[in-house]
C-alpha cells in the first residue's frame, strides 16, 4: 500500500465509524448478548447460572420445537410460493399501459402499506364464525357448508388463513419488484422470439423467464428470510398458530417464563437466516 | 421463396400518419431496399411486413397469401433487427439454432447447418459465448446467422448494420451481398445509408414522408430522380441545386448560357416551356471534370475559370468548392487534378447529365 492509500483508507475508516459505533451498540450487542444468554439458566430477577449446552439439549428434546418447525415450514412453503405466483400473475397482466393503471396499481398496494393491526381486525371480522361474511357466504348463501366454523380458532385451518393473509398483504411487494423488471425488458427480444416461429407461451419460457431469474430468485429469498422472523401479522392475526418466533415469545415471556430457553430458540433461528443470507449474497446477487 | 405485394398500405400511430400509402410489388428473390430519412415510414412498412406492427389499412401478400391477420411467428419469415435483438441467456450456439428448435428440425441436420452457417459467418470459436462477451460486429454476425439458418421465404433487415463502424460497415455490407447471391431469397432491407442501398438493391425504394417518392434500379435512381428529394438524398456529396432561368434557345445559369438542343432529352421533347421561366437546376459532383484532362465531345459545356475557394483532398479523388450563379457548387475530381485553393480552373461537363426541377413542385422537367 502506498502512503497515499493508506491515508485514504485511514480517512475511510474515519467516515464509517460512527456507522459502525451505532450498529454495533443497536445490533452487535444485543445480538452477541443473546448468545451468551443462551448457555445460562436466567432467573427473573437476573440471577443466572451457567448451563452450557443444558438450554439447547432441553430444546432439541421438545416436541412442541419441532412442531413449531414444521408450522414455520408450511407458512413459509404457503406465503413464499403463494405470494411469489400471486405477484408474478399481477404482474403479467397488468404490465402494458391502459387507462387507470396508476388507480389499479394503488388498489394493489393498499394491503401492503395498511397497518397491519387494522387489516387484521378486518380479516378476524370476516371470518368471524356467528358474524362474518365468510361463513355467511359459505353457508347461508352459497350453501356449500352445512355448519358455521371457527376457521380462525381452529390452529389447523388457522394456519391456512394466516398464509391466505401473508399472500394478501406482501403479494404487492412481489408485484412491484417483478413488475419492473418486467418492464425493463426489451421489446425487441419478444420480437425475435416471434420471428423465430414461438407464441405467447414460448416467448414466456424463453424471454420473460430467463430475464426474470434474478428477481424471482430475490423475491423468494426475501421473502423467506421476512417470513422466518414474522411476528406481529401470525401473533395477532391467530395466537394459536406457533410458527418459531411466537414459539420464542411463549418461551421468554409467557407462563414458566424460560429466557435462556427463549434466546437458544432465536440462536437456532439466526443459525438458519444466516445460511439463507449467505446463500442470497453468493448464488443470487453473484458477490 | 416468395413474391411480396403491399396493397395500398396506410399506418396510423392515433392521429398522426407514419405511412401514407404504399403500393409496392417485390419479386420472388428480389433484393429490395427502403431508404429514407428518419420517420419516412420505412421501418413501419418492415416491421408491417414481419406482422410485428398491423396495417391500419390495405393488404400485405407474401407468396399468394393475404397475411394481415396473420401473426408474425406463423409468417415464415426471418429478421436481423437493428439492435440485433439476441437472446442474453442462450449461448451463441443456442441463439442460431432458436428457431430450428420450435420447428423441431432434427438434430443431425440442424448441427450440420449451424455447421455451415458458423464456417460462413466465422462463428466457430464463439459457439459457447453468450451475447455479451461479444463485440458489436460478432453479434451482429450472431444476428446474420440466426436469421439465414432458417428455410424463411423472407429475410427481412432493419437498419443491419447502422451500430457498426464504418471499416466494419464496409465489410459487412459485402457479406451481406454475398450471402443474398448465394442464397438467393427475397430480402427487404432497410437503411437510412445511400451506400448500402445503392450497393446491395436489385431495386431501391426512396420513401419520403410516407409515400414511395421513387422505386426503380440504383442506376435509374441515381441518374434519373424524379424529384430534388430523391436526387438530393441518393449520391455522396449531394447534387447541387441552383436556380437558374429558362430561355427558347438557352439556360441562363448565372453569367453561362448552356444551350438547350443539349440539355437531357426528356426534359424538351414536346412541350416548351415559356420564354423566361425561373427553374432549378442540377448537377451532381461526380460529373464535374478538369477540362485538362478531358477530351470534349459534342455534348460538352465549359465552365471557364472558376475561381476554387476551397480544395478537400479525399486521396483518389478531391471535392473543390466553387460559385456559380450565387450558389457554392461542389465537384469532384480524380486525383490527376492538382488544383490549388485560389486557382482559377476550367470545368467541363455533359450536358446531358444536367437535370431541371420545376421550382415549385421540385419535380423533374
Amino acid at each position: 500500500m502506498s502512503p497515499l492509500e493508506r491515508a485514504e483508507a485511514n480517512f475511510a475508516w474515519k467516515l464509517v465509524l460512527p456507522t459502525i459505533a451505532v450498529l454495533s451498540l443497536l445490533i452487535l450487542y444485543p445480538l452477541l448478548y443473546n448468545i451468551y444468554l443462551s448457555f445460562f439458566d436466567v432467573q427473573l430477577n437476573g440471577d443466572k447460572a451457567f448451563v452450557g449446552l443444558g438450554n439447547y439439549t432441553k430444546l432439541l428434546a421438545n416436541p412442541d420445537y419441532y412442531s413449531a418447525i414444521g408450522t414455520t415450514a408450511l407458512y413459509l412453503l404457503g406465503t413464499v410460493v403463494g405470494t411469489t405466483l400471486l405477484g408474478l400473475a399481477m404482474a403479467l397482466l397488468l404490465k402494458d399501459p391502459f387507462p387507470g393503471r396508476g388507480l389499479v396499481n394503488a388498489a394493489i398496494m393498499l394491503p401492503y402499506v395498511a397497518p397491519v393491526i387494522s387489516v387484521v381486525f378486518g380479516w378476524q371480522f370476516l371470518f368471524d364464525p356467528i358474524s362474518g361474511v365468510f361463513n355467511y357466504l359459505m353457508v347461508d348463501v352459497l350453501h356449500i357448508w352445512t355448519e358455521r366454523v371457527n376457521l380462525i380458532g381452529d390452529p389447523d385451518s388457522a394456519l391456512g388463513v394466516v398464509i391466505l393473509f401473508d399472500i394478501w398483504k406482501h403479494a404487492p411487494i412481489a408485484y412491484m419488484l417483478i413488475l419492473s423488471k418486467l418492464v425493463s425488458i426489451p421489446r425487441d427480444q419478444y420480437e425475435a422470439a416471434s420471428i423465430d416461429g414461438y407464441g405467447p407461451v414460448g416467448r414466456f419460457f424463453h424471454v420473460t423467464l430467463p430475464e426474470l431469474h434474478f428477481v424471482l430468485a430475490t423475491v423468494i429469498l426475501l421473502r423467506l428470510i421476512w417470513n422466518l422472523n414474522r411476528f406481529e401479522d401470525v401473533y395477532l392475526l391467530a395466537p394459536n398458530v406457533q410458527t418459531l418466533p411466537i414459539f420464542t415469545y411463549y418461551q421468554a415471556f409467557t407462563g414458566v417464563i424460560d429466557q435462556g430457553l427463549a434466546a437458544a430458540t432465536s440462536v437456532i433461528q439466526l443459525g438458519v437466516l444466516c445460511v439463507f443470507i449467505w446463500f442470497y449474497i453468493k448464488k443470487v446477487m453473484k458477490w | 421463396m416468395a413474391s411480396i405485394s403491399l396493397k395500398n398500405i396506410v399506418k396510423n400511430y392515433g392521429k398522426t400518419s407514419v405511412v401514407k400509402n404504399i403500393d409496392l410489388e417485390i419479386e420472388d428473390g428480389e433484393f429490395v431496399v427502403l431508404v429514407g430519412p428518419s420517420g419516412c415510414g420505412k421501418s413501419t412498412t418492415l416491421r408491417m411486413i414481419a406482422g410485428l406492427e398491423q396495417a391500419s389499412s390495405g393488404d400485405i401478400v407474401i407468396g399468394d397469401k393475404v397475411m394481415n391477420d396473420i401473426e408474425p411467428q406463423h409468417r415464415n419469415i426471418a429478421m436481423v433487427f437493428q439492435n440485433y435483438a439476441l437472446y442474453p441467456h442462450k449461448s451463441v450456439r443456442e441463439n442460431i439454432v432458436f428457431a430450428l428448435r420450435r420447428l423441431k428440425v432434427d438434430e443431425q441436420e440442424l448441427q450440420r447447418r449451424l455447421v455451415e452457417i458458423s464456417e460462413m459467418l466465422q462463428l466457430e470459436e464463439l459457439l459457447d459465448r453468450k451475447p455479451a462477451d461479444l463485440s458489436g460486429g460478432q453479434r451482429q454476425r450472431v444476428a446474420m446467422g440466426r436469421a439465414i439458418i432458417r428455410d424463411a421465404d423472407v429475410f427481412l433487415f432493419d437498419e443491419p448494420l447502422s451500430n457498426l463502424d464504418a471499416k466494419l460497415r464496409g465489410h459487412m455490407r459485402t457479406e451481406i451481398g454475398k450471402i443474398h447471391n448465394k442464397f438467393g431469397r427475397t430480402s427487404v432491407y432497410v437503411t437510412h445509408d445511400q451506400i448500402e442501398a445503392m450497393t446491395l438493391a436489385d431495386k431501391v425504394v426512396v420513401l419520403h414522408d410516407g409515400y414511395i417518392a421513387q422505386a426503380g434500379t440504383p442506376m435509374e435512381i441515381y441518374l434519373d430522380p424524379v424529384n430534388i428529394f430523391v436526387a438530393q438524398f441518393i449520391g455522396s456529396p449531394s447534387m447541387n441545386i441552383v436556380d437558374a432561368t429558362l430561355h427558347n434557345d438557352y439556360l441562363q445559369l448565372g453569367e453561362h448560357k448552356l444551350p438547350r438542343n443539349k440539355l437531357s432529352a426528356v426534359s424538351f421533347d414536346d412541350e416548351i416551356p415559356s420564354e423566361g421561366q425561373p427553374v432549378k437546376v442540377g448537377i451532381r459532383p461526380d460529373f464535374f471534370n478538369d477540362k485538362k484532362y478531358f477530351t470534349q465531345s459534342d455534348s460538352s459545356f465549359i465552365f471557364e475559370a472558376m475561381t476554387i475557394e476551397l480544395v478537400e483532398p479525399m486521396g483518389f479523388d478531391k471535392e473543390v468548392l466553387f460559385n456559380l450563379a450565387g450558389a457554392s457548387i461542389k465537384a469532384r475530381l480524380d486525383l490527376r487534378s492538382d488544383v490549388k485553393r485560389g486557382e482559377k480552373l476550367d470545368l467541363l461537363i455533359d450536358l446531358s447529365r444536367v437535370l431541371l426541377f420545376d421550382t415549385n413542385s421540385e419535380l423533374r422537367l
